[in-house]
C-alpha cells in the first residue's frame, strides 16, 4: 500500500510540473529586455535605491533633521548638517545636509527613513542593480542619490535611479 | 519646623511648611508639568501648565505658586486637568512655528514633550502666524521670536541668577516679546544660561547652530578645563574623520558643583580642541627647522639626550616645568619622573596662588577649607581681593545666589569696585596692593589700619567691620592671590578667632590646585612635604634627591649660565605667559609637550602633540580643593596624553617604568583611556575581558595606578573612589599636609584672565575670540547700573 501511495504522490506532483510546462511564460525578459530597466518591471511601491527629492524651485528638500538616521534600524545613514546662507542656498529651510551618505552594505530597505522624513525629501526609487565587488563603493553619497535639477520648474517627478544613471532623464 | 502633611493623588506626602505644591509633588515622584517654573528662580505663574485640582478650591490652581497647607488634598491628573493642559499647549502652538526638523532644540524641547504628552494635534486657530525673522543678539546667542512661549525663564535667570539684567520684556499681552538690553544685540557676560534654560528653541547657541541633533551625540559629563572653579560640563561628541569631535558644551547634567550654572568658557570654549592649528605629529628640529617625524624617533631622541645629560652633568642640569591644566595623575607622575628618573628637584609650574602658605597655616586644622558647595550654604562670606565675576564665574554665582536665596551676608574688600559689591552688605575699597595690610589688620595688628583707612572707610569703620566679622558663625573667607606668604598666616590667625571659619584660596587655572597638591615645587613633595620630611616617599620610590631644586626663574638663570642643559616643559607656556627670555635656552635641549606651537614650543628641539583635558581621563582639583573626575570626551588622531608621553620618555631612557607607574598593584580597573573607540565609557568590555580571564591588567599608561598611589600617599586625597568615579565632587582638606615652606611671593604670577580669556588656550578658541572682537566693536559698560 505504501508503495502505491508514494507512486500516487509522485504522479500528482509531476502532473503539476508537466501542466506548468505548457502554460505561457510569466518570467520577465530581464536583463535582455529593452530600455534602461532591461525589461525589469516594478510595482510602484517597490523600495529601491533612495532618491533625494528637490522642491519646485529645484532646492533640496532635505533639511538635515536627522530623523531618517534616527529611525534607521541598521544605522546606515550618515549626515552632516550645515547652514544655508543667502549666497549659498541649498535647501528651502535654514539648514541643509552638507553630507548625506547611505551605506548600502547595511541598508535593509525597510522604508522607515521615508516614513520618518518630515519634508518628503527621501523616497525610495526603483534602482536595484547595486551589487558590487567593492564594498566601499556601496556607500552612496548625496550626489549619487539626488534627483537631478528639474528640466522645467514645477515638475517634481519621482525619478528612477536607473533611468537617471543611463542619462535618459533629467538635464543638469 | 514640623512637616505639613498633604495628599497627592491619594499618596500621603510630608514636606516642610512653605514648600511649593509643585516641589512637594516632585518629592513624592509625581511630575507636574510646567514651563515657567524653575527651581530657585522667582515665581512667575505665566504658563499655566502646572494647573492641579485642590479640593475645596473652586478653580484649578497653579501648583508652582501654591504653598502647601495642612490636610490639602490634591489631584494632579484628572480629565479636567488634562483638558486644561491640552488647551494650554494648543494655545502655545497657536503661534509656534512647526519647524521642529530644523530647530536646534528638537529632541530636547519641553514643548515637544508636552505636545506628545497632552497632544493637541489639531489646531482650531486659523489665523496667520505672526512670523518674525530670527535675530542674532551676540556671536553666541540667537533669538527666534515666534518660537518663544514667554515663560520668562531667561529674563529671570539673567537678572536674578547672573545679576546681569540684559534681557527684558517689551509690550504687553500677546505682543509681549523678549528683548535684549541694547536694541538689537546683547551686552552681557555671554554665559548662555538663557539658552540652557529656554524650554524651547527660541534662544539657541551660535556655537552649536545647526551642527547636529541631540540624539546623534554621545553626552559626556566632564570637568571644564578653563578656570579653577571646576564646573561640570556636558560635552556632546560625534564621530569625525579625526576621532571624536566635540560639537557642543552645555549643562544638561545638573549634578555638578555648578548646579544650573555654566559660563561662557565652559559652554562654548571647547572649540580649541578642533582648531586646525592642533599638532598631530611629533616635531623634531633638524637643520634648525621643526620637522614632522615619528613618535619612535622622538622618544628615542629625548630618551637618549636626557640620559646623556643626566649621566654626564647630573640631574640638576635638567629642568622640568609642569602644567596647571593636566590631571593630578599626570602632575604626580611628572614630579615623580623628575625626582626618580631624572634625579632632579628642578621642577616648577606657573604659580597663581600661594597654596604652600595656606597648607602650612591650616596644618592640623580639620574642616578649615570650604568646598564650592559650602560657599552656597555659608551664612556669611568675606571676599578679599580677586574679581570672581571675571575670574571665578562659578564662585561668583555661588556667592550671589547664596545672598539671594539664603540671605547670606557678604563682605567685600577690594581695590576695584567689583561687581559683587552689589550683593555685599559692606564693601570697602582699598588702595591697590594693600590686601596684605587688611589681613594683618584683621588678625589684630592695629598698626596696619593706617594704610587702608580713608575718608569713606575710617579706622573706626574698619574696627567695627572686624568686630562684626568676629561675631559671624561659619564665615567663609575667600581671598585672591593678592594675599600671599605671611599674610595668609595672618588671615588664618584671624579666622581661628571666628567660630568654624573656612577658607578658599583662589588660583587661576583648572588644575592649579592639583599642580600644587601634587608637588610641582622644587622644594616640596606632594602634599606640601618639605624635602626634610621625605620619609614615606623615599620608602615608596626608593630614593629622592635631597637638595631643593631650582625655581623657574632660577632655571632660566642657570640655563643662561650654561649649567642647565635640558628643559622639559609639559603643557605650559612659560615663554609666552611669564615673559621668559627665549634666548636663555638657545643652546639647550628643550622638549615641549603641547597642543599648539606656542611661544615655548617654537624654541623647542622636540615638540610632542598632547591631548587636552577633554581627551583623557583622570582627576582634577579645583581651587577649593574639590577633586573631580575627567571623562574622556573628544579624541584627535595623532595626539597622546601627557601621561603616556612621560612614561614613554622614561622607557626610552632605559628606566624601569614599573618603578614609575605601579601598574601591577592596586585596583584593577581601567579608566577607559587605553581602549580606543569605546573609551571614556564605563569600561563595559573590561568586565567581559575579566570574566574571560583576558583582562590585560593595567598598562603602564593607566592613570588609575598613579591615582592609587596619590590616594595612598597624598594627605587629604583619601576620598571615596566610588564617588569619584561616579562623577561626584569630593572635597580634600589641607589639615594633614606637610609643613610647607615659605616661598618668595614674587614667584606668583596671576593669570589675570577675564570671562573671555583663558591663558594660552583661550587664543585658540574661536568662540572666545569672536566675542572679544564683538566687544571691541561695541565696548561694553557694566551691565545694569546699580
Amino acid at each position: 500500500m505504501t508503495v502505491l501511495k508514494n507512486i500516487a504522490a509522485i504522479a500528482k506532483g509531476m502532473s503539476i510540473t508537466f501542466m506548468e510546462m505548457f502554460q505561457p511564460t510569466q518570467v520577465e525578459n530581464y536583463p535582455d529586455g529593452p530600455g534602461p530597466l532591461k525589461g525589469a518591471k516594478f510595482q510602484d511601491r517597490f523600495r529601491g535605491v533612495h532618491v533625494l527629492q528637490r522642491d519646485e524651485n529645484g532646492l533640496e528638500k532635505c533639511v538635515a533633521c536627522f530623523l531618517c538616521a534616527a529611525s534607521c534600524p541598521s544605522n546606515c545613514i550618515y549626515i552632516e548638517a550645515a547652514e544655508n546662507t543667502a549666497e549659498h542656498r541649498v535647501s528651502g529651510a535654514e539648514r541643509y545636509a552638507r553630507v548625506y551618505n547611505i551605506d548600502y552594505n547595511r541598508c535593509i530597505f525597510c522604508g522607515y527613513c521615508v516614513e520618518a522624513c518630515p519634508t518628503d525629501a527621501i523616497t525610495h526609487g526603483h534602482g536595484f542593480e547595486i551589487a558590487s565587488f567593492n564594498a566601499s563603493g556601496l556607500v552612496y553619497r548625496k550626489e549619487q542619490m539626488l534627483a537631478p535639477q528639474p528640466a522645467h520648474m514645477g515638475a517634481n517627478a519621482v525619478f528612477n535611479h536607473a533611468e537617471v544613471a543611463s542619462g535618459e532623464l533629467g538635464v543638469r | 519646623m514640623a512637616d505639613v502633611n498633604i495628599t497627592v493623588d491619594g499618596k500621603k506626602v510630608a514636606a516642610p511648611a512653605g514648600t511649593l505644591l509643585i516641589e512637594a509633588c516632585k518629592s513624592a515622584g509625581i511630575e507636574v508639568p510646567s514651563f515657567c517654573y524653575y527651581p530657585n528662580l522667582s515665581l512667575q505663574g505665566a504658563c499655566r501648565m502646572c494647573l492641579v485640582k485642590v479640593e475645596k478650591m473652586p478653580k484649578l490652581q497653579t501648583a508652582c505658586t501654591t504653598v502647601i497647607s495642612e490636610g490639602m488634598a490634591v489631584s494632579t491628573d484628572t480629565p479636567e486637568i488634562h483638558q486644561a493642559r491640552k488647551s494650554m499647549v494648543e494655545m502655545l502652538l497657536g503661534n509656534h512655528p512647526l519647524d521642529c526638523p530644523v530647530c536646534d532644540a528638537g529632541g530636547e524641547c519641553e514643548l515637544q514633550d508636552m505636545t506628545f504628552a497632552y497632544g493637541a494635534a489639531e489646531s482650531k486657530f486659523i489665523d496667520i502666524k505672526n512670523h518674525r525673522e530670527e535675530q542674532q543678539w551676540s556671536p553666541v546667542v540667537y533669538f527666534d521670536r515666534p518660537r518663544c512661549i514667554l515663560c520668562y525663564r531667561c529674563v529671570r535667570v539673567c537678572g536674578e541668577g547672573m545679576d546681569v539684567w540684559a534681557l527684558g520684556v517689551q509690550n504687553r499681552g500677546v505682543s509681549s516679546v523678549i528683548a535684549p538690553n541694547k536694541e538689537d544685540h546683547l551686552e552681557c557676560e555671554e554665559c548662555g544660561m538663557c539658552i540652557d534654560i529656554c524650554p524651547v528653541g527660541a534662544l539657541t547657541s551660535g556655537a552649536y547652530r545647526y551642527k547636529t541633533r541631540p540624539w546623534e551625540m554621545r553626552h559626556v559629563g566632564t570637568t571644564c578645563t578653563h578656570c579653577a572653579d571646576g564646573c561640570k560640563t556636558t560635552l556632546g561628541v560625534r564621530r569625525s574623520d579625526t576621532g571624536m569631535e566635540i560639537v557642543r558644551g552645555d549643562n544638561r547634567d545638573k549634578s555638578g558643583i555648578n548646579g544650573d550654572f555654566l559660563c561662557m568658557k565652559g559652554r562654548y570654549a571647547f572649540d580649541f580642541a578642533n582648531h586646525e592649528d592642533r599638532l598631530t605629529q611629533p616635531l623634531i628640529r633638524k637643520d634648525g627647522r621643526l620637522t614632522p617625524s615619528t613618535w619612535e624617533e622622538a622618544f628615542e631622541l629625548i630618551g637618549r639626550r636626557f640620559k646623556e645629560i643626566r649621566d654626564s652633568a647630573g640631574g640638576q642640569a635638567i629642568g622640568v616645568v609642569g602644567s596647571t591644566r593636566t590631571t593630578n595623575e599626570e602632575n604626580y607622575l611628572l614630579q615623580k619622573f623628575a625626582r626618580v628618573a631624572l634625579g632632579t628637584n628642578n621642577i616648577d609650574h606657573h604659580r597663581t596662588a600661594d597654596f604652600p602658605a595656606l597648607a602650612a597655616a591650616l596644618r592640623g586644622k580639620p574642616e578649615a577649607t570650604a568646598s564650592m558647595r559650602d560657599v552656597f550654604k555659608a551664612p556669611a562670606m568675606l571676599l578679599i581681593g580677586n574679581n570672581p565675576t571675571e575670574q571665578h564665574p562659578l564662585l561668583a554665582w555661588q556667592i550671589r545666589n547664596n545672598v539671594r536665596l539664603h540671605k547670606a551676608r557678604l563682605y567685600v574688600i577690594n581695590s576695584e569696585p567689583v561687581k559683587l559689591r552689589r550683593q555685599a552688605v559692606n564693601f570697602i575699597q582699598i588702595p591697590v596692593g594693600s590686601e596684605g595690610n587688611v589681613a594683618r589688620f584683621l588678625s589684630g595688628d592695629d598698626s596696619a589700619a593706617g594704610s587702608i583707612s580713608n575718608p569713606t572707610a575710617t579706622r573706626d569703620a574698619w574696627v567695627a567691620l572686624r568686630d562684626k566679622l568676629r561675631g559671624e558663625q561659619n564665615l567663609v573667607i575667600i581671598f585672591g592671590s593678592e594675599i600671599r606668604g605671611e599674610d595668609i598666616a595672618s588671615l588664618v590667625k584671624f579666622g581661628s578667632a571666628v567660630p568654624s571659619a573656612k577658607f578658599v584660596c583662589l588660583s587661576d587655572y583648572a588644575n592649579s590646585r592639583g599642580a600644587a597638591d601634587m608637588g610641582l615645587y622644587p622644594d616640596l613633595l606632594p602634599g606640601y612635604h618639605p624635602m626634610s620630611d621625605a620619609g614615606k616617599w623615599r620608602d615608596e620610590w626608593g630614593g629622592v634627591p635631597q637638595t631643593p631644586g631650582l625655581t623657574l626663574p632660577q632655571m632660566v638663570e642657570s640655563a643662561k649660565a650654561g649649567n642647565l642643559k635640558a628643559f622639559y616643559v609639559v603643557g605650559a607656556n612659560p615663554v609666552g605667559r611669564l615673559g621668559i627670555d627665549a634666548f636663555s635656552f638657545s643652546q639647550r635641549f628643550v622638549v615641549v609637550q603641547d597642543m599648539f606651537l606656542t611661544e615655548t614650543a617654537l624654541i623647542a628641539d622636540v615638540v610632542l602633540p598632547a591631548a587636552n583635558a577633554y581627551e583623557k581621563s583622570g582627576t582634577v582639583t579645583n581651587t577649593c580643593g574639590d577633586v573631580q573626575f575627567l571623562q574622556k570626551a573628544g579624541e584627535i588622531t595623532g595626539a597622546k596624553s601627557d601621561f603616556e608621553m612621560t612614561v614613554r620618555i622614561a622607557d626610552a631612557m632605559g628606566f624601569d617604568v614599573s618603578k614609575l607607574v605601579p601598574f601591577s598593584r592596586g585596583t584593577h580597573s581601567d579608566m577607559g583611556q587605553s581602549r580606543g573607540a569605546q573609551s571614556g565609557e564605563v569600561d563595559r568590555h573590561g568586565v567581559w575581558l575579566e570574566a574571560q580571564g583576558l583582562e590585560p591588567k593595567m598598562s603602564p599608561f593607566d592613570p588609575t595606578a598613579i591615582l592609587d598611589e596619590i590616594q595612598r600617599l597624598v594627605p587629604g586625597y583619601g576620598v571615596s573612589r566610588a564617588n569619584l568615579l561616579a562623577g561626584n565632587d569630593q572635597h580634600t582638606t589641607l589639615s594633614g599636609s606637610g609643613a610647607g615652606v615659605q616661598h618668595d611671593p614674587a614667584l606668583i604670577a596671576p593669570a589675570n584672565d577675564t570671562l573671555f580669556t583663558s591663558g594660552t588656550l583661550g587664543r585658540y578658541s574661536r568662540a572666545l575670540n569672536s566675542v572679544m572682537e564683538n566687544r571691541q566693536k561695541q565696548p561694553a559698560e557694566e551691565v545694569a547700573a546699580d
